[in-house]
């Protein structure tokens, strides 16, 4: 959409489907009206705060929280719990949700794991509702890229709402390195990879490795054949090698021990962390002589934090960080195999803005209006979690969040917040067509249509224009919702494995048979090929 | 579990009137046949702790490097399983305390340990390791030539059709990479027919049929296999999935979520549908910190879990081989965290029926200093695709090329007795 300011439908369409998460009904039509820059800006400066819709939506949500009784002999003093409970970790610090797991004695487990399902739910609340489905796509992609996995730590699952809402999302459109210390001081990144227990004498060397190799540079900048002969590192002489090496990870463990969480530890003698979740800088754990990392030397005993901030200084600004997570933006928002073109152009962008307060947004822009994005229908697969969005979206459900839906996301490959892997959820579409997921996939459209899991009653009469369709309209109606056209094949394919005739009523405008047939219409839709990629 | 398990085992062996060895189910069942055995790659993913599992328990640069309870004690009231057949006459080997199913099964005889094995390529990531690995190859320069996984190339070789490889895992693992048949299988349990009836698998059909994309591809392959595995899950008259019974005395349960997975692939291979290569996933092993709980669970979901396949799959012990890869060991000396971050050889395991067990293979390079990975980390003696040719060399019963581009097979390790 590089040239004219009002795109066709079909690109208003795609658009929303690509940057956010599908079209609600009219929203291609209106996009289109309004162009296509005017609303990517608009996209890009979202307000801090959710738009009314998604606030009221997110009040609303009630998430089932259900268990027994403790047991007073092994010490658990807790009632027990069946209710229906409105999203209240959500904005709540950490402090009000580490005693979960400071004070186990009185809370159940699922009280542990209770903030986790929530985000879970908000993320989804929001990916249905919100006016800026961009930077939710965006907040995607962040938790993505510092992964953390809280399906597997209490501690990370307490902990992420507050990744989620002051890490994340403040930053999923700003400055690259505001956001990389945000990751770095955080509770769940420091529990996830360790680095909380890292001390002086031999540090931790989980996250300094994967800082390196998954959050910056990237592995293509590893030049682990140069071991420990940093000096041959191409540009090191000059003080701007072009990677990393075994010792600059080993340095910059040694550079962040001491960042941690007041999780109660003994530090000495009579002192104690407190426990309140928060990150603490604890100076007698910190390594304090002198370092190198990336051929630059950090002087020893620095003010407090002031190795680590170096550390995230050299590698946020390293140019090897602008190609890696450049290309990993244009993966995502453009096609599996990155155009390299485009990849260079962002990269500059990038590079151009390391201290722009909007550096994302900007190489997001210039991404969404590059050519390559206009050219790139079809070549990315949606994922799960956006396969029940856009289903949503489109189908104008309101969906509520619950436990068996999210149960069933993960079996489409996509557990939410709970990718094991440092790594992050793959970005490639083999990934997530597999004869298992491709199985979920349709699951998932089939059980939203269905209700079969309590997310909400469908109704599908009252989206489409006609009150008693035939058969034919209606399967071209919602893949015409669905996958912005309807091909009469695949309409024949629904109507025909329907045993309906194409020219009959679905049946009589209102009745409870209609609005089921009209379900199971738009469910096929939704597991129509069309529906897989976006 | 251990002890239960002994007793069924004992009274199934004993039952079919033959005498056992205490606690295995040796060949009792074995069927006559000249079928290739089924080749199942484990992949302990995250890097296990080779030294913390099969561990030079008395080796004092050992001792004195790690913190004791990263180490298997060789006394004690916490003392692992020791292991005949040591490769350093100077060193008692034990294996890790929560591993008891796996003592028996080398104590049988079944399961050969490959100590000190891995890359040649001195990559400390996950990730480089984890591919280096999956797709075969020795270094980063074979990453960019080669796409495909190494079992992907080998079923090239032997032409297989059909539902030849499996994962037994939520996708395909890199080492059927490129190999667009294979197929993800996590679990059975609920049959693998799509939801919504044969109205909806209907429809799919119809939908999915014409349309030339990788998403309709994707489709179609899916629809195909699960037809025909769906056709093998057996139903009750009103089509609920009649539950699998594996074996007496199979107790997957106790190998928590790494029985799910072994559950569904001896499913498949008990349908008899051609398989000849499948990986199943077991995680839980990046321990930079608290390693010692978290080591002992994942060792014992790895031995109850392997005790348990093996266990149910009596009647295939001479048709299949289990090897296990790990993408690299850990650092030999634990950091403050009472972990241990990443390191380099680590020691591979391989269990079948005709496997030369109850031994190790392969050299141990010992852990002086002059002998250490850049001074830190125990050596690799045994290139990984050595271990790997040698099990293919075994399976086909011919020497094979061209799996491992780049590599020249040295000799045969010994890892099987037949």
């Amino acid at each position: 959409m590089p040239d004219s300011a009002v795109p066709p439908p079909a690109f208003a369409f795609f658009a929303l489907n690509r940057l956010g998460f599908g079209a609600r009904p009219g929203e291609a039509t209106a996009l289109a009206r309004r162009g296509f820059h005017a609303w990517l800006e608009e996209q890009l400066k979202p307000p801090p705060d959710d738009d009314p819709e998604t606030a009221q939506a997110l009040d609303d949500a009630q998430l089932r929280i259900k268990y027994a009784a403790g047991d007073p002999a092994k010490n658990q003093n807790w009632d027990a719990v069946d209710e229906l409970r409105p999203l209240g970790a959500l904005a709540q610090p950490i402090d009000a949700l580490w005693p979960a797991v400071a004070e186990r004695d009185k809370h159940d487990g699922a009280e542990r794991r209770r903030p986790l399902l929530e985000v879970i739910s908000a993320t989804l609340i929001r990916a249905v509702h919100s006016r800026y489905p961009l930077r939710e796509a965006m907040c995607n992609f962040w938790h993505d890229h510092f992964n953390v996995d809280a399906w597997d730590s209490e501690q990370v699952a307490v902990a992420l709402p507050t990744y989620d809402r002051d890490v994340i999302r403040p930053n999923c459109l700003g400055n690259f390195r505001h956001l990389l210390e945000s990751v770095a001081t955080s509770t769940a990144m420091l529990y996830y990879l360790s680095n909380h227990s890292s001390r002086a004498g031999a540090a931790n060397e989980n996250y300094g490795r994967e800082l390196f190799e998954l959050h910056t540079l990237g592995r293509q900048a590893y030049l682990n054949d140069k071991y420990d002969r940093w000096r041959d590192v191409p540009g090191a002489p000059e003080g701007r090698p072009v990677g990393y090496i075994d010792e600059d990870v080993y340095e910059s463990a040694r550079s962040f021990t001491g960042w941690t969480v007041e999780d109660g530890t003994a530090i000495d003698g009579g002192r104690k962390l407190p426990q309140t979740g928060r990150f603490a800088y604890v100076e007698n754990w910190h390594d304090g002589y002198q370092k190198r990392v990336l051929a630059a030397d950090i002087t020893e005993f620095q003010p407090a934090m002031a190795d680590g901030r170096r550390v995230l200084d050299l590698v946020a600004g390293h140019p090897a960080t602008a190609l890696f997570v450049c290309t990993k933006l244009v993966r995502r928002l453009v096609a599996d195999n990155p155009p390299a073109g485009l990849v260079e152009a962002a990269t500059r962008i990038w590079r151009d803005n390391l201290h722009a307060p909007d550096q994302i947004a900007k190489v997001v822009g210039a991404i969404a209006l590059s050519p390559e994005f206009a050219a790139s229908r079809g070549a990315k697969v949606r994922r799960p979690f956006a396969l029940v969005a856009g289903f949503a979206r489109a189908g104008g459900l309101d969906l509520m969040p619950t436990e068996p839906l999210i149960n069933t996301i993960s079996a489409a490959g996509q557990r939410l917040y709970g990718y094991p892997n440092p790594t992050g959820l793959p970005d490639d579409k083999a990934y997530f067509l597999g004869t298992n997921s491709m199985r979920a996939r349709w699951q998932l459209a089939l059980g939203l249509a269905q209700n079969s899991w309590g997310t909400g009653a469908f109704h599908p009469a009252a989206v489409m224009d006609e009150a008693a369709p035939d058969a034919r309209g209606a399967a071209a109606f919602w893949l015409t919702a669905f996958t912005g056209g309807a091909d009469p094949q695949q309409a024949a394919a629904i109507v025909d494995g329907m045993g309906l005739a194409p020219e009959q009523p679905v049946g009589p405008p209102g009745a409870p048979d209609t609005e089921k047939r009209l379900a199971l219409i738009a469910a096929y839709a939704a597991m129509s090929p069309g529906f897989q990629s976006c | 579990m251990l002890l239960s398990r002994r007793t069924l085992l004992q009274s199934a062996a004993l039952a079919s009137g033959l005498v056992p060895v205490p606690g295995l189910v040796l060949r009792a069942f074995a069927e006559p046949g000249g079928e290739k055995p089924i080749l199942i790659v484990v992949h302990l993913r995250g890097g296990a702790d080779g030294l913390n599992l099969v561990s030079p328990a008395t080796d004092p640069v050992f001792i004195a490097a790690r913190s004791t309870d990263l180490r298997v004690a060789a006394d004690g009231p916490d003392a692992g399983y020791a292991l005949a057949g040591s490769p350093d006459p100077q060193t008692e080997f034990r294996l890790h305390a929560a591993a008891g199913g796996l003592s028996e099964l080398y104590g049988g005889g079944q399961l050969a340990f490959i100590h000190a094995a891995g890359l040649t390529d001195s990559t400390r990531s996950h990730f480089v390791a984890t591919d280096m690995i999956e797709r075969g190859v020795a270094d980063a320069r074979g990453l960019t030539r080669i796409r495909d996984g190494w079992l992907t190339r080998y079923l090239a070789q032997e032409r297989a059709t059909g539902i030849a490889a499996v994962s037994a895992a939520g996708s395909v693992s890199g080492e059927l990479l490129g190999r667009a048949d294979a197929l993800a299988v996590p679990d059975l349990g609920g049959g693998l027919a799509p939801a919504g009836g044969p109205q909806a698998h209907e429809v799919l059909t119809g939908l999915y049929a014409a349309r030339r994309d990788p998403y309709a591809a994707a489709g179609r392959e899916a629809l195909g296999a699960m037809t025909t595995i769906d056709g093998h899950v057996p139903r009750d008259d009103k089509g609920a999935v009649i539950a699998y019974q594996p074996e007496p005395g199979t107790a997957y349960e106790s190998a928590a979520e790494f029985g799910r997975p072994l559950k569904a692939l001896a499913q498949l291979i008990k349908m008899d549908l051609g398989l000849e290569v499948a990986t199943v996933d077991i995680g839980g092993w990046d321990t930079h910190e608290y390693q010692a709980g978290r080591f002992k669970a994942a060792v014992g979901r790895l031995s109850n879990g392997l005790a348990a396949f093996w266990n149910d799959m009596q009647r295939y012990h001479d048709r299949m081989i289990v090897v296990t890869v790990s993408e690299f060991g850990r650092r030999l000396r634990s950091n403050r965290s009472n972990g241990t971050d990443h390191g380099r050889a680590n020691v591979m395991m391989v269990l079948g029926g005709q496997v030369n067990g109850g031994r190790f293979h392969g050299g141990w390079p010992g852990l002086a200093a002059d002998k250490l990975d850049e001074g830190v980390d125990l050596a690799v003696v045994t290139d990984y695709r050595q271990v790997l040719t040698e099990v293919l060399r075994y399976r086909v019963k011919k020497p094979v090329a061209g799996v491992f581009p780049d590599y020249a097979f040295s000799g045969e390790l010994g890892i099987f007795s037949v």
